[in-house]
């Protein structure tokens, strides 16, 4: 497990190491000792605290780094590159904002969200992981509300058990887990079923992204969205499961048209809906410093993408960037409960 | 969001549960109600007796229709625009549609008596048959429903339009003749109502939605019907507007491929690219209906069908030509490498040959003591052209002058594609070891036991190397040859994995394509093929593409997973893909070299070898050079 320790920038427990020596020069016995291709180990790298543990440096104990480049030079070759952790302070991790507001109009709050970040440092060398999901209920007496609070706790109950659940469990490689875009569709099926039987005539979107390493799970049904936010720009990541969403994709409406369409709010595709879902699950790496920002509806028909972009350009803390964006899409009437999350990826 | 509707498969509740007349009230002193046959947002509809006739039961429906307007003046005007329509139906005069009988307004509403049809509507007879209602009893309907259509269409002086045409909406008789009900008479009242769209979910054109109708979306509308009793797949149910991503034939190989080509038709996105109306439709159903007296011909006038077969012929036509072809003294099924002008290919007659790319002349060529079946890889800056043989061993040979400059020997056939990185080579032999070697000295800087042959390349990034093996093993080694993560599939891995944005992804035996965090080996994502997966996928236009043994290749997208299209061969698949420019080029064992669009998955061209295809293209310079089993090594125009 090297190479996650590198990546957490851990130091390398002496004993594992010892004596694992990456040349092993089988068909060249006798010969002069080839040079270490060993990457050293992470003391030499700017920012990056080793501790005082300097059993990693084995490379060093064995070769003299002056002789392994001369070496290198008289041999010709190139030795392989040194793996460097990515540019990553100390201490550093995931962070997270979240604000859920009932809005200016509205006398309930019918969207739900939950927010769970889960970050460690040992030699297991777990990633960091992290669930969030926004839902946004639909449906009278309560049903909306209900129906959206009853999605994320069991979603988020079967995320959690089948996968920080096996992470703890070092079960993750099992051969016969399901894949994890499946256990993502899985929970929203149950969440589906739940919601279908104790809630029939309230429904929700559910938008959810799941955190491990630098990888984004995204899981989505219905209209809320997940934007990708970086330095260079945002782009909203799911797909609306609405009607004019379909129409525009089609060419056959423009989004000015859509903007003020009377059936903009006709979803096709929601949680407790039908029998079947079809849930939406794609996979991203996240680059470093960017951020991921999901929401309910109640932001983005009030707040285009570029005034999200600036917003989240404008502040550090991604908990002062959910505020900023409800408070402008209340000053902007509030006509809808407005959610939103914004998980920041370190760098 | 508690405006957002739930529109699928819910009849909306009436306005004032209280206004459904009672069983037993009599209307006009001449019609009794028996029954509610249905109740809608506007008004209901009743089974009634006809008390004219009392020695005989003569039973009528009887159409009500609330007047909500509470302004006199707007209540008058509706009112008028109803009797207009009720006038126009009532002159109208087709087998299909229902007879009328009666008309009279009361103060809050209006009443329409017409003949009550003793039948079931199709909503119900599909449900009911589960999605298989016979094709030729459907077929049948479908010229029914073009013939009233047609006629509907084809009014003076302008045509009627019905607007809402869906299987709900037409009943069969107990005689078994189709008939049309649920005129749009009510539609006169909804329109007059802000916002409201007319049409159902499912079944509408696109242009409905912006509040545009005409002949042409009535044919999207008998074509969404069609589409569903053939399938059995409601359209309230999926996507809107996704016929054309859920092929009839797929679901239903029952249909034939004419008949499934005019459905698509109608359900073109484009007004222009349907038949303008019913009667057009019905034109194109008579001749695919029509007895075949053998002079009659494959029809061609429509559709997909068309497309595809014209494809077929233009590839056929254009007719792909070799640029040249090399032929060697054996099977060649390693695929070739291109570099500075030279292709280098191995064959089984122990050869590694060099071609000159340009026009197929012999260059050199290198003999192993043993057959050469995997790949050849350049190492440009030493000049060095490296492969493994079924002879133990990995050759390093000089590419300028086609002499030896090292070899490295192991345990086992060496039938792994060698993989060039920092300075070194990566690969792997049926000895269990993966190897990684000093490109400049052929020294082994070091070798990983990995307990199974390795035949696949391996993935060499900045920070691992991944590699499969024959045991179903996928290993995650980092560059000092130490594992980091271990994946099991059920069966081999020798596709080779490919890396893209934190994901790694590869092909098994155990039929299924797989997407694994390259970080630590998780599954990602599993797609299954039906037979095993040999090919090794290949990258673009964010999809993977991948062959299959089932014979099928497939385009998946990269971030989910899911399928975005597939391309039938008439043979294996265990070439590997390549991809260009929005191409797709692969060979099938049933001796083609196939390109196809990578967008749609039709096909671009195909051209036919000697032999089966298990080499994969390589692609310079807008050529394509690819191995065949007929011994010959081919240069097309790709």
């Amino acid at each position: 497990m090297n190479f996650l320790r590198r990546v957490f920038g851990l130091t390398p427990p002496p004993a594992e190491d010892d004596g694992i020596s990456i040349t092993q020069d089988a068909d060249h016995a006798g010969l002069p000792e080839e040079p270490v291709i060993e990457p050293g180990d992470n003391a030499s790298l700017p920012g990056v605290d080793n501790g005082d543990r300097e059993g990693a440096s084995r490379a060093d104990d064995d070769t003299d780094p002056l002789l392994e480049e001369n070496l290198s030079k008289m041999l010709g070759t190139r030795p392989l590159p040194r793996l460097e952790p990515p540019p990553r302070l100390p201490g550093q991790r995931l962070t997270f904002g979240q604000f859920s507001d009932v809005g200016m109009v509205r006398g309930n709050n019918q969207d739900a969200i939950l927010a769970l970040l889960a970050s460690s440092a040992s030699i297991d060398g777990m990633p960091d992981f992290g669930l969030f999901i926004v839902a946004d209920g639909m449906g009278g007496h309560h049903d909306g509300e209900k129906a959206a609070s009853i999605t994320t706790r069991i979603v988020a109950q079967h995320v959690m058990s089948e996968i920080l659940g096996a992470m703890l469990d070092q079960r993750m490689d099992d051969p016969d887990r399901p894949a994890i875009t499946e256990v993502l569709r899985e929970a929203f099926q149950q969440a589906n079923r739940a919601v279908a039987t104790q809630i029939p005539e309230g429904g929700t979107t559910a938008s959810l992204v799941t955190i491990i390493g630098d990888l984004a799970y995204i899981a989505h049904v219905g209209d809320s969205r997940v934007y990708q936010i970086t330095d260079t720009g945002i782009e909203q990541i799911t797909r609306d499961h609405s009607l004019v969403q379909r129409l525009i994709e089609l060419d056959q409406l423009t989004p000015e048209e859509a903007a003020d369409h009377p059936q903009r709010n006709v979803l096709y595709r929601a949680i407790g809906q039908n029998e079947t879902l079809d849930v939406d699950a794609i996979t991203r790496r996240m680059p470093p410093r960017s951020r991921l920002l999901l929401c309910s509806d109640g932001l983005w028909n009030l707040v285009p993408e570029e005034t999200i972009r600036e917003i989240s350009a404008a502040h550090s803390d991604p908990q002062d960037v959910c505020e900023k964006l409800v408070e402008l899409a209340n000053e902007r009437g509030g006509p809808d409960n407005i959610s939103v999350i914004v998980v920041q990826v370190p760098g | 969001m508690i405006d957002t509707q739930r529109f699928t498969g819910r009849i909306p509740e009436q306005p004032g549960g209280d206004n459904t007349l009672q069983v037993g009230s009599v209307l006009q002193n001449r019609y009794r109600i028996t029954g509610v046959v249905g109740v809608g947002g506007m008004g209901s509809v009743y089974q009634a007796r006809d008390l004219r006739f009392p020695n005989v039961v003569r039973h009528v429906a009887v159409k009500e229709m609330l007047n909500p307007a509470t302004d006199q003046g707007v209540r008058e005007m509706t009112l008028r625009t109803f009797e207009r329509e009720a006038d126009m139906l009532a002159s109208l005069s087709h087998p299909a549609i229902p007879g009328i009988y009666d008309y009279f307004p009361s103060k809050t509403r209006a009443y329409l008596v017409m003949e009550f049809i003793n039948g079931r509507d199709l909503d119900a007879m599909v449900n009911q048959a589960a999605g298989r209602l016979p094709v030729d009893l459907v077929q049948q309907w479908a010229l029914e429903l073009c013939d009233v259509l047609g006629y509907l269409h084809h009014q003076k002086p302008e045509p009627i339009i019905f607007r809402d045409v869906k299987p709900s909406n037409i009943m069969i008789d107990q005689h078994g003749r189709l008939r049309l009900v649920d005129f749009g008479i009510a539609k006169i009242f909804q329109q007059g109502q802000k916002g409201t769209m007319i049409g159902t979910e499912g079944y509408s054109a696109p242009e409905q939605y912006r509040g545009e109708a005409s002949p042409a979306s009535d044919v999207y509308g008998i074509g969404a019907t069609l589409h569903h009793l053939l399938t059995g797949q409601d359209p309230r149910l999926e996507a809107p507007f996704t016929f054309a991503e859920r092929p009839i034939r797929e679901v239903n190989p029952d249909v034939s491929p004419e008949f499934e080509a005019i459905i698509m038709k109608a359900l073109s996105f484009e007004i222009e690219d349907r038949y303008p109306d019913a009667a057009a439709m019905h034109e194109a159903l008579e001749r695919i209906t029509q007895p075949s007296g053998g002079g009659v011909a494959f029809p061609v006038s429509f559709g997909v069908a068309r497309d595809e077969m014209d494809a077929w012929s233009d590839a056929e036509q254009q007719g792909v030509v070799a640029l040249w072809k090399f032929e060697c003294e054996d099977e060649v099924r390693s695929s070739p490498v291109v570099h500075q002008g030279v292709v280098y290919v191995g064959a089984y007659d122990n050869n590694l040959y060099a071609i000159n790319a340009a026009d197929g002349s012999f260059k050199w060529k290198y003999p192993a003591a043993d057959g050469v079946t995997s790949s050849a890889v350049v190492a440009a800056d030493e000049n060095l052209v490296l492969f493994g043989s079924l002879d133990h061993l990995l050759y390093a040979v000089d590419t300028r002058v086609g002499h030896l400059s090292w070899t490295v020997s192991t345990q086992g056939p060496v039938q792994s594609s060698p993989t060039i990185a920092h300075g070194h080579v990566f690969f792997g032999s049926d000895d269990g070891h993966l190897y990684a070697v000093r490109l400049s000295s052929g020294r082994v800087q070091w070798k990983w036991f990995a307990g199974a042959p390795i035949r696949c390349r391996p993935l060499v990034t900045g920070e691992m190397i991944v590699v499969g093996m024959e045991s179903g093993d996928v290993a995650g080694v980092d560059l000092s040859g130490q594992m980091v993560w271990r994946f099991k599939a059920k069966r081999a891995v020798t596709s080779s994995p490919i890396e893209h944005d934190g994901l790694v992804y590869f092909g098994s035996m155990d039929w299924h394509v797989y997407a694994l965090d390259i970080v630590h080996g998780w599954k990602v994502w599993a797609f299954r093929t039906n037979k095993p997966v040999v090919s090794s996928p290949a990258l673009g236009d964010d999809k993977l593409f991948i062959g299959s043994v089932d014979g099928s290749l497939y385009a998946l997208d990269l971030s989910s997973g899911k399928e975005r299209w597939s391309f039938k061969t008439g043979g294996q698949i265990t070439s590997s893909p390549a991809y260009e420019n929005n191409a797709v080029y692969f060979g099938g064992i049933d001796t083609n070299v196939y390109s196809v669009d990578a967008k749609s998955g039709r096909l671009r061209w195909s051209f036919k070898t000697g032999g089966p295809v298990p080499s994969s293209p390589a692609l310079h310079d807008g050529v394509l050079y690819i191995g065949s089993m007929d011994h010959c090594v081919y240069a097309l125009k790709a």
